[in-house]
């Protein structure tokens, strides 16, 4: 008896398609869209690259060596490379620094590395960073201290400035190898005619973050919105063809109601519903966890409404493009779970390969999550805004569109 | 005389029986309904065609689902389409609304030619499924598809109104669909296909799965609409529906118009007078009785069957040779032909399902 049920249950499932394709084909997909991002799809031990900036704002032969030296270091993408030519005025913030700041609060670069004089003719680095990148800055500060090491660049420690980066029996290897005193096997020193050498110091510097103490929070809430959005639409699809199925479809049309008109309304019905959801997912933000929605309530209400109306136009191109709620419910699934896994909604994108940050490209996940980023995070404005709305716009226009095109074979046979 | 192929309804009496009645439906005064067909389709006749269907086709790939059907529905008439599955019915239904594009032929509605779709804003439809809302109320449904039909503000409140006390559902009015029973379903199914007040009403088997009290309801409606000057074009493939509740049937079979006409038409035009005579003798028959060709009965070896050309003339004299042979009658049935008769005759085969 039991061994009938359980063959009864496996006939159904041979003979169902769509489960087969959730229960088989769905995980090896996400298996594999998980394993190209955090195995990486360049050979083991690579650094994956940063976007960086560099400004020289001493103009010395050492930095120009350590400015040269950066620029080879394998593991950073430089997106522009600036001098100062002299120093900046007293009083007057240097163009060339302004710029890279705010190329990094654009987004524009990860992170900037602006090389200053020290004492003692030295060259020390500050990197101006993002904070919501949590990865970036740590691995730029090392690549950096080690391209200042390589360029025989150290600071007394009469001169060391806080805060260090590198791990102290670290420091305390390379004082013993770079500095003149030499150190017993037994730890007694037997000479202190010169002072020890530190580890040159990266600063890291937040210019984005200041006082907020979780970065990521309206990250994720972006994230989770975008794909629910997707999801809900996908659902909202589904009823267009239940009402074809059951023939509502077919009645709807004999009354003055026409193709148009009937996409043109769910469609609306969707953007509004989705805008809803966002909007009360975003004020328990508020509440709970400290997002600043009012604060930032113009934004984030143009963000929202574009994001709304392609994840409805989606939803709607999904379910024209099959023939029964079943197809969808799989064919749903699917794409909005890897539209969301390569568009940021479940993993940061900053931790992915840039092979797999171009795909993301393709999923308007990527585009709205980047639009809320400048909103919360960058603090942008609103005019910033346009290439994600753009690309926003459009998707919606064209899966509109292509719905209303597939539609047209449920008029009249 | 010819050999009976298939048993038809049992009558009632020696002599000869009033048309069988179905055993779920209630009884009727079928003489005088009779009479009111007829004399509806005497008036029908000189009426206005509400909808002419000429040399409709329509292919499916290989299979031709309509081939150069043709017919018309007169001005407060009810039309039946019968015609086993498959037949071609709901393709029919589907080129009148607007749903399916057929491959020639014309349709008019009142004497405006229609285009292919569009155009049908005094045509109403109910489809056979259940094409509604179950996540609405009743009310809600009424409503919404009284907007998708054009009505607004006051206009569209009474009609709402009106339609809540038609279907007998005003009490619930403000109850979701979902919980209401296949005949309620139906009613409210029915009810968003009137709320523009059509002239002519399309109806694909309006009565599947509805129990008998349901379906009495459903034509009761229907006969108030029809009161009311709609005329019907309903689907079905239940012979009782189109024999006893619709002035006129046309037969559909293999996308062809087999027979249009009324019930005695058929009857007239396709068995003719003759009948279906059934016999119980006191033993069995031991040897032919000739000019006799009775055939066994199956469900008994006294039961003999036969069919007369001429019923008055010829059964006093089936029933002289059965006494000059020797053997005492016990029991005759004389059976009118129904419209399963007349199917059989025309196609040559049982209404398929």
């Amino acid at each position: 008896m039991i061994w009938t049920v359980m063959a009864v249950c496996i006939r159904r499932l041979l003979h169902n398609r769509t489960e087969l394709l959730l229960t088989i084909v769905v995980p090896i997909v996400f298996f594999s869209i998980f394993a190209l991002i955090f195995g990486g799809a360049s050979s083991p031990g690579t650094t994956p690259e940063i976007k960086v900036i560099a400004v020289d704002t001493v103009g010395s032969p050492h930095s120009r060596r350590v400015l040269e030296s950066l620029l080879q270091t394998r593991g950073f993408l430089f997106v522009d490379r600036l001098s100062v030519a002299q120093p900046p005025d007293a009083g007057q913030p240097d163009l060339s620094e302004r710029e890279a700041t705010a190329m990094v609060r654009r987004g524009a670069a990860a992170l900037a590395i602006v090389l200053r004089r020290g004492d003692a003719g030295s060259v020390h680095a500050e990197l101006l960073s993002d904070a919501s990148d949590q990865v970036a800055p740590q691995v730029a500060a090392a690549l950096v201290q080690r391209v200042l090491l390589m360029t025989g660049q150290t600071v007394p420690p009469a001169t060391q400035t806080q805060p260090t980066v590198g791990r102290p029996s670290d420091q305390a290897a390379v004082v013993q190898a770079g500095g003149t005193s030499v150190v017993q096997a037994d730890g007694a020193a037997i000479s202190t005619a010169v002072p020890a050498f530190m580890p040159p110091a990266v600063e890291v510097i937040d210019i984005i973050g200041g006082d907020r103490h979780n970065p990521v929070i309206s990250m994720y809430a972006a994230g989770i919105a975008v794909m629910f959005l997707l999801f809900g639409a996908s659902g909202g699809g589904g009823a267009l063809l239940e009402e074809r199925e059951n023939q509502t479809l077919d009645r709807l049309l004999t009354t003055g109601l026409t193709m148009d008109q009937l996409l043109l309304g769910k469609w609306c019905y969707l953007t509004l519903l989705g805008v809803v959801q966002t909007t009360i997912m975003f004020a328990w933000g508020q509440a709970a966890f400290g997002i600043d929605l009012l604060g930032h309530l113009d934004g984030f209400v143009i963000m929202t409404t574009v994001t709304a109306g392609a994840a409805a136009a989606f939803g709607l191109l999904l379910a024209t493009l099959c023939r029964t709620r079943g197809q969808l419910n799989g064919l749903s699934v699917v794409a909005v779970l890897t539209m969301s896994a390569l568009g940021g909604s479940m993993v940061p994108r900053y931790i992915m390969s840039p092979a797999l940050r171009d795909a993301g490209l393709w999923t308007f996940n990527a585009w709205a999550l980047d639009g809320y980023d400048k909103v919360f995070w960058r603090q942008l404005p609103v005019a910033e805004l346009w290439p994600q709305m753009s690309v926003l716009m459009l998707s919606g226009a064209v899966f509109l569109v292509t719905a209303r095109g597939l539609a047209t074979r449920w008029e009249t046979q | 005389m010819t050999m009976d192929k298939g048993p038809s309804q049992t009558a009632a009496s020696i002599a000869v029986a009033p048309p069988a009645t179905s055993p779920t439906s209630p009884a009727l005064n079928l003489a005088s309904t009779r009479v009111a067909l007829a004399g509806r389709q005497r008036a029908a006749a000189s009426r206005e065609v509400a909808l002419r269907v000429d040399q409709l086709r329509k292919r499916y790939r290989q299979v031709a689902a309509l081939r150069d059907v043709s017919f018309s529905l007169h001005a407060g008439e009810r039309l039946a389409l019968l015609g086993p599955n498959g037949a071609g019915k709901t393709t029919l239904i589907r080129c009148l609304a607007g749903r399916t594009k057929p491959d020639g032929g014309a349709i008019e509605l009142l004497g405006e030619r229609l285009p292919p779709s569009g155009g049908r804003e005094r045509l109403g439809l109910v489809p056979q499924d259940i094409a509604i809302y179950g996540d609405l109320t009743a009310a809600e449904n009424l409503t919404a598809f009284a907007r998708f039909h054009g009505l607004r503000g006051a206009e569209l409140r009474r009609r709402v109104e009106w339609a809540l006390h038609w279907t007998g559902l005003a009490d619930r009015s403000g109850e979701l669909v979902s919980g209401f029973s296949g005949g309620m379903k139906r009613r409210v199914n029915l009810a968003c296909g009137v709320m523009h007040s059509p002239r002519v009403l399309l109806l694909d088997e309006p009565t599947v799965g509805v129990d008998p009290q349901s379906r009495q309801r459903i034509f009761e409606m229907l006969n108030e609409l029809r009161d009311g000057g709609t005329s019907i074009l309903l689907t079905t493939h239940h012979l009782d529906e189109a024999e006893q509740r619709c002035d006129r049937i046309v037969i559909v079979d293999h996308g062809r118009v087999v027979a249009d006409g009324s019930f005695e038409q058929l009857v007239r035009d396709s068995i003719g007078t003759s009948r279906h005579v059934r016999l119980r003798i006191d033993r069995p028959l031991v040897e032919p009785l000739p000019p006799w060709q009775l055939a066994g009965d199956n469900a008994a070896r006294d039961g003999l069957q036969t069919r007369l050309d001429d019923v008055a003339g010829q059964l006093p004299q089936l029933l002289q040779g059965i006494a000059e042979a020797g053997y005492g009658v016990l029991s005759i049935e004389v059976h009118a032909p129904t419209l399963h008769d007349v199917f059989l005759h025309l196609t040559g085969q049982k209404l398929r399902d």
